[in-house]
């Protein structure tokens, strides 16, 4: 009779645990609610919205050139790829064509980006499973690739370096010297962390067979960039809809095979290589000429030959009623996405003419992985959750907008 | 397994690679700064606190109040009062930045025709008080007072300044010149 007793006792129930949304290894404020049995997952949901800024919202009361700088702050790791994003999108709709120096210098900052943003995912990937030496490694040549941003444009991480129709400001002699320099130096340092992380039997045991998605269900959760091309689907904006001066350089797009962490990490050391090649072909094809195309638009929208007078109105009636009047873009609708360190970045805007975007929606690539988790981490350890969310590159700026 | 596999394994090779390579990190000069007491240089055109330029002349500032600045700023952080206008030359009252919501964007600098709002070099102007971070005009210019004195030579430039793709000899002349820092 007490054996009986005893043993309903211990019957064990599934535990539920918060891990987030201040966790030191979930990147940001994720927080994932996680049913646990034992120490194995059995289900785990996601919850967002901890970062929320309202960027789409913003962007609605701003001229065009004024909302630039915000998308800084979408994924402020590469932020200089956020920023070729939104201006690639407002060229379309206006229809400017920069010049081919400013494509030339956009497409080699844009790899400089992608480099940075890769290395600070190692570096946190590493820390989170375990091996401290590649974080300090990383943030080593991270440094290296921020002071070279100060050198362009004076901001080391909120960078807002294109314009719409161009670039800011033009690179020098330095600078150019500076990149030769890495791009020498980088690719044996890329040796260095795979010495430390390629064959590491722990390493090996926490990241081979996690995390597995298949080619077919990898298409059909959306995953795009490199957690995509871990599952061995060969698709990159950069060479599906070239943007820039991405189909004048040649690359190749890694891709993994079995789709489990240790591919996708793979395939990001990989793109740092391709990266560091596509720099080469940058410099060495450099044109010369202008930076910015004649087109482009102002700072404040103004009409070319205009003269604004703000009289005694308040800024914002008069900015409003500036931009109601002229048509400054045409109407329409228009969805542009390039090819972000993390995955495809696409810009859905929404034109009724005036100076200012009617709506702007932000397709990002974290906030569709982040839906992926669940997936990704089911039937595994609680200790693997945090290599899934480590492997997919969550960057919570971007994820909440 | 493999006879290759097994030795590596019983023997730590990877493991060792990996640990003589940070041996051999650590036998080479450190990277990092000890930062409060030495100081990394900051490139030129670095975006940092912000400041009023006085004219060297006259002791006053630049500012024409013609709020191009106040409008293109993405964050709405600057505000802006004057008297006059319609004619009779404008005054300017008011001129307060609000240095804790600014995103150092650098549009302001960019848009003014005359270089009368500057972003300088210094950046470490924490203060426990929030009032010291927003900026009235009078502080400002004693922003630009502190920065020149920090800065070598007479006239002072920032290749971000001018807008990009035009030619120095269309920009107005405010633009065009560098800044005389009385020295």
């Amino acid at each position: 009779m007490e054996q009986v007793e005893i043993e309903k006792d211990l019957h064990t129930q599934e535990l539920t645990l918060n891990m987030g949304p201040q966790h030191p290894a979930t990147h940001g404020v994720l927080r994932l609610v996680l049913e646990l049995d034992g120490e194995v997952v059995k289900r785990c949901t996601p919850h967002v919205g901890y970062l929320h800024r309202g960027i789409e919202k913003l962007s609605e009361y701003r001229a065009y050139p004024s909302v630039m700088p915000m998308t800084d702050r979408l994924d402020y790791i590469s932020s200089m790829i956020n920023n070729i994003g939104y201006c690639i999108a407002v060229e379309r709709l206006m229809g400017i064509e920069p010049p081919p120096r400013a494509k030339y210098i956009r497409t080699l900052l844009s790899e400089l980006t992608r480099i940075s943003s890769h290395l600070l995912w190692l570096a946190t990937h590493a820390l989170d499973i375990g091996a401290m030496t590649v974080f300090l490694y990383c943030f080593r040549e991270r440094e290296w690739l921020l002071n070279m941003f100060e050198m362009v444009i004076g901001a080391r991480l909120t960078v807002s370096y294109p314009r719409i129709g161009g670039v800011r400001s033009d690179i020098d002699d330095d600078f150019i010297k500076e990149s030769i320099k890495f791009i020498d130096e980088f690719p044996s340092r890329i040796d260095e962390y795979e010495t430390l992380l390629d064959q590491n039997r722990i390493w090996l045991q926490r990241t081979k067979g996690i995390g597995v998605i298949s080619t077919k269900e990898a298409v059909r959760w959306g995953l795009t960039g490199p957690t995509l091309r871990g599952s061995g689907v060969n698709y990159d904006i950069r060479k599906k809809v070239p943007y820039d001066a991405y189909d004048e350089v040649e690359f190749d797009v890694p891709l993994g095979k079995n789709g489990d962490v240790y591919d996708r990490y793979r395939c990001r050391m990989e793109e740092l290589r391709q990266s560091v090649r596509i720099i080469k072909q940058c410099i060495e094809r450099m044109p010369d000429g202008k930076i910015l195309s004649d087109d482009a638009p102002d700072l404040d929208m103004n009409p070319k030959g205009h003269k604004r007078l703000v009289g005694n109105m308040s800024l914002w009636s008069a900015n409003i009623a500036f931009t109601n009047e002229y048509t400054l873009t045409p109407k329409g609708e228009l969805y542009s996405a390039v090819e972000a360190p993390k995955g495809e970045l696409g810009f859905y805007i929404v034109s009724d003419g005036t100076g200012k975007p009617y709506r702007m929606r932000l397709r990002s690539p974290s906030f569709v992985h982040a839906s992926v988790i669940p997936r990704l981490c089911q039937g595994h350890m609680i200790a693997d959750v945090i290599a899934v969310i480590g492997t997919i590159d969550i960057v919570m700026g971007e994820c909440d907008r | 397994m493999t006879f290759k596999e097994l030795v590596k394994k019983a023997l730590f090779l990877e493991i060792l690679s990996g640990l003589a390579l940070t041996l051999k990190v650590f036998l080479k000069k450190p990277v990092t700064i000890r930062y409060p007491h030495e100081k990394r240089p900051v490139s030129p055109g670095f975006r940092g606190r912000h400041a009023m330029v006085r004219e060297s002349e006259t002791g006053k500032e630049r500012c024409v109040a013609c709020m191009k600045c106040a409008m293109v700023c993405p964050s709405q952080c600057i505000y802006i009062k004057y008297n006059g206008g319609d004619g009779t030359p404008r005054e300017l009252v008011k001129y307060e930045i609000e240095a804790y919501r600014c995103i150092y964007c650098g549009y302001c600098v960019e848009v003014c025709p005359m270089n009368a709002i500057v972003l300088t070099e210094h950046y470490e102007y924490s203060s426990y008080k929030r009032e010291d971070n927003y900026f009235d005009k009078e502080r400002l210019l004693l922003n630009w007072d502190e920065h020149v004195k920090t800065f070598k030579g007479k006239g002072y430039f920032n290749k971000f300044w001018s807008p990009p793709g035009i030619d120095i000899k269309r920009l107005p002349v405010g633009k065009r010149e560098s800044i005389n820092t009385g020295k």
